[in-house]
């Protein structure tokens, strides 16, 4: 038996040059920042304050920033694609085909797993507690493990870059090509077990939101209440809750079939591809709605913010919400019509998946209505909730088309079906995280971010998004293959370059979004929002000082109506003062920072590794490690700490006062 | 910590706000009866259950059926004896998320069955053509 399993110096990729250049410069940035950070004396607040940080805002935070970093990494895929295939007619282009291969599978799985999810799962745990008026999340030290294991996954793909190699067989491992007849390498073990140990984590997360949401919210706040983000949170999370698992059995089997020979999905011993396909859209078509529904809700908030009005037909959207809760674990099979179940099987679920439309497009009109009458802001985030609106509907329509099983037997696996997801996913979850991370982004750092740079990402982004997607439209209705590392096409040529012009000006838009935040940081004085509420918003949020304390809420804020915040902002403009009353301030306990989650992601990391390169020993001794944390964990003594009375009278005498001399003032 | 765990409930318990598994002062012993009659009976079901298997009293093919019977009754005791799911109104949240859970289970597996039922059949080849060779599709 070899020590190191199957890991030799073949794993490394010597002989391709663009990895190893990619990988080289990722490695002497991370050793930069690294060394950055001891040499100033930073590491001592990194780790005390951000990485063993149970608060809900900072792990948020950090969900965000994971997100942003990885969607730069899955970017330059995209662009390296966009470039392959403008050169690639009659020619081999840039990009050998096992290359090409792992570009298009990396970028997939980075984009939903390593991107969308993130973002969308850090919006919700900086904003939900906020908006529900609550110290914290139910469980905080869950939420910081739930975090460090999603980075733990995100670190295992980002491995493979340098280490071996990453999956080929695209952003869902369909077998049989991904079992081990058809894929001896470890890529399809490093996308598993990156996805299986990211996946316990989300689990962890959803559940500690939906405890959150159902059992801490403030005195007052019932369900009909709640601001509208926090309702598709809970239906997102509700859905993680039940859809996840079936994503960790699915990969689990299809491991099985890898490391004990068993025969789930192979094509010999009575294995049954097809039950994969059905079993990872059972999760898969969940899986978009998770992300897309705190999409929904973070335009809602944004729509009516700046409109300045509440959200029109508040209720309906909670149905609405609901609604597509449940319908979309009805629809899945619309992933694989063309696989043979028949025509009443594919006539229901086509229906299906046209019904889920309709609350859909409930809650667009309902947006168009909350701007109808309303004195519209042309803010940033307001122009990213603009765009999305006209871009989602044109890849919705695309969508119905689709789900006309007919009208998918042609277009299925050709680029209109890439364009119809990019232009649904793209709008929906990732404008809508570009919308909530400059709305709340004050509320977690204490300054706006410039305007002038936000308008032009936004204008990159979106002049880029319809040069880039639209093409494809085209080119699948010309009958371009989805995936195809090289063409003899000459139609097609035309239309693949515009989409690289659109690649490029996407990538000007991702320039402009790290220069603003330059910029930003830079000018961080005359961006400040001194006493909390910067864009006169409607809910809880807004009530904190900007960045919000530790403990969020000096006292638990008492709702007594729909828009919690904005009664009380009403009642305080007109006596030109904040008409709450000083509380009696007391003692608060707040949950003790802990590195459990980083620690226990470092062995996750470790068995998963030994796993893929079969590392035996070293797989022991990353679940002895685990264990033991679990062990030092459970038997701690000090649980919570406590913030003295008088430091919670001064930080929030300190809000009041700016808050009354902005009153008195008249900006608020 | 105890203390404040303990006053923390008392004050849910106020707003007639009870999770699952919270122990109430004073109910300790009840809750101890609880969990030794849930226990006892999912053991019953258990032995139940390997009996149900080898015994040649029961009619060969209804076995199957008893043992899902009996696996059924066994998810409900652990339901309402280890998990505290009761019809009362501090339970809505669970009986609702239970619901929920019970509708995708359902939908998964009689979802799986009847698509993957209907594509055997496709895939069938027609009767009279010789069979396809070895491996199949």
């Amino acid at each position: 038996m070899k020590l190191l399993g199957k890991l030799d110096w073949s794993a490394i990729p010597f002989d391709q040059p663009i990895p190893l250049a990619a990988g080289a410069l990722v490695i002497v940035v991370i050793l930069g920042v690294v060394a950055l950070i001891f040499a100033k004396g930073w590491a001592p607040y990194i780790w005390n304050e951000w990485i063993c940080s149970v608060d809900h805002k900072r792990i948020g935070v950090m969900y965000c920033s994971l997100a942003m970093v990885m969607l730069v990494r899955g970017f330059i895929d995209a662009l390296m694609m966009r470039t392959q295939q403008s050169v690639a007619f009659h020619s081999g282009g840039y990009l050998p085909p096992e290359h090409y291969d792992q570009i298009f599978s990396a970028h997939g799985t980075i984009m939903i797993f390593f991107v969308a999810m993130p973002f969308v799962i850090g919006l919700m745990n900086f904003v939900v507690p906020l908006q529900l008026g609550v110290r914290d999340v139910a469980f905080p030290t869950l939420n910081s493990v739930a975090l460090w294991l999603t980075a733990a996954g995100v670190l295992l793909v980002n491995m493979s870059l340098v280490v071996g190699e990453f999956s080929r067989v695209g952003w869902l491992p369909y077998p049989p090509l991904s079992e081990l007849t058809y894929s001896p390498g470890v890529g399809v073990d490093y996308y598993c077990w990156a996805l299986e140990i990211s996946g316990i984590g989300t689990l962890a997360g959803g559940i500690n939101l939906v405890t959150t949401i159902l059992k801490m919210r403030a005195p007052g706040l019932s369900y009909t209440r709640m601001p509208i983000f926090c309702w598709t949170a809970l239906a997102s999370n509700l859905m993680i809750i039940a859809a996840f698992p079936v994503l960790t059995a699915t990969l689990a089997m299809l491991l099985l079939d890898r490391y004990l020979g068993f025969h789930f999905f192979t094509n010999t011993m009575g294995g049954n591809q097809m039950m994969f396909m059905n079993l990872i859209w059972i999760w898969g078509h969940p899986e978009v709605y998770i992300l897309v529904l705190p999409a929904f809700g973070v335009y809602s908030e944004v729509v009516s913010t700046f409109s300045g009005k509440p959200l029109f037909g508040y209720r309906s959207m909670i149905v609405a919400t609901m609604a597509i809760c449940i319908i979309s674990f009805l629809v899945w099979l619309h992933h694989f019509f063309t696989m043979g179940p028949g025509g009443d099987v594919n006539g229901v679920f086509g229906i299906a998946s046209m019904i889920i439309a309709v609350p859909t497009g409930v809650k667009i009109f309902n947006w168009l209505f909350t701007m109808y009458g309303g004195t519209v802001r042309f803010r940033v985030p307001m122009l990213w909730s603009i765009a999305f609106m006209i871009t989602f509907v044109i890849g919705g329509m695309t969508g119905v088309m689709l789900a006309i099983p007919p009208a998918d037997f042609i277009l299925h696996n050709n680029l209109f079906l890439v364009a119809h997801f990019h232009n649904v996913i793209i709008p929906g979850v990732l404008f809508a995280a570009f919308a909530g991370y400059v709305y709340w982004f004050p509320k977690a750092f204490g300054f706006k971010l410039d305007e002038g740079w936000g308008k032009a990402a936004f204008w990159f982004w979106v002049i880029g998004f319809y040069l880039a997607f639209m093409p494809l439209y085209v080119m699948g209705l010309e009958g371009m293959p989805r995936r195809m590392q090289s063409y003899d096409v000459p139609q097609w040529q035309p239309w693949a370059h515009v989409a690289t012009v659109g690649a490029l000006s996407i990538m000007c838009g991702i320039a402009c979004m790290v220069i603003q935040l330059v910029v930003s940081i830079r000018n961080r004085e005359q961006l400040r929002d001194d006493y909390g509420d910067p864009w006169d918003g409607r809910t809880l949020e807004w009530i904190t000082p900007s960045p919000p304390p530790e403990f969020n809420f000096a006292v638990m804020p008492n709702v007594t109506g729909e828009e919690a915040y904005w009664g009380l902002k009403e009642a305080a403009r007109e006596q030109q003062r904040i008409t709450r009353p000083v509380p009696e301030y007391e003692d608060l306990e707040m949950p003790r920072n802990s590195p459990t989650g980083f620690v226990c992601a470092f062995f996750a990391v470790m068995m998963g590794f030994a796993l893929i390169w079969h590392i035996w020993w070293l797989l022991v001794l990353g679940f002895i490690g685990a264990y033991a944390t679990l062990v030092v964990f459970a038997w701690r003594d000090l649980h919570e700490r406590i913030i003295p009375k008088e430091e919670v009278a001064r930080i929030d005498l300190e809000n009041r006062a700016r808050r009354n001399l902005a009153l008195q003032e008249g900006r608020v | 910590m105890t203390d404040h765990h303990s006053e923390d409930i008392a004050h849910r318990v106020e707003g007639g706000d009870v999770a699952p598994g919270d122990v109430i002062h004073g109910e300790f012993t009840a809750g101890w009866r609880t969990y030794v009659l849930g226990l006892a009976i999912a053991i019953g079901l258990t032995i139940a259950s390997f009996w149900v298997a080898q015994t040649h009293l029961i009619y060969g093919p209804a076995i199957d059926m008893a043992l899902a019977t009996l696996a059924v009754a066994q998810m409900g005791i652990h339901l309402i004896f280890f998990l505290h799911i009761t019809t009362g109104p501090d339970n809505t949240n669970n009986v609702l998320a239970l619901a929920f859970g019970i509708l995708v289970v359902f939908l998964v597996i009689f979802g799986s069955i009847w698509i993957m039922i209907h594509m055997n059949q496709s895939m069938m080849p027609p009767t009279g053509m010789p069979a396809p060779q070895s491996g199949g599709m």
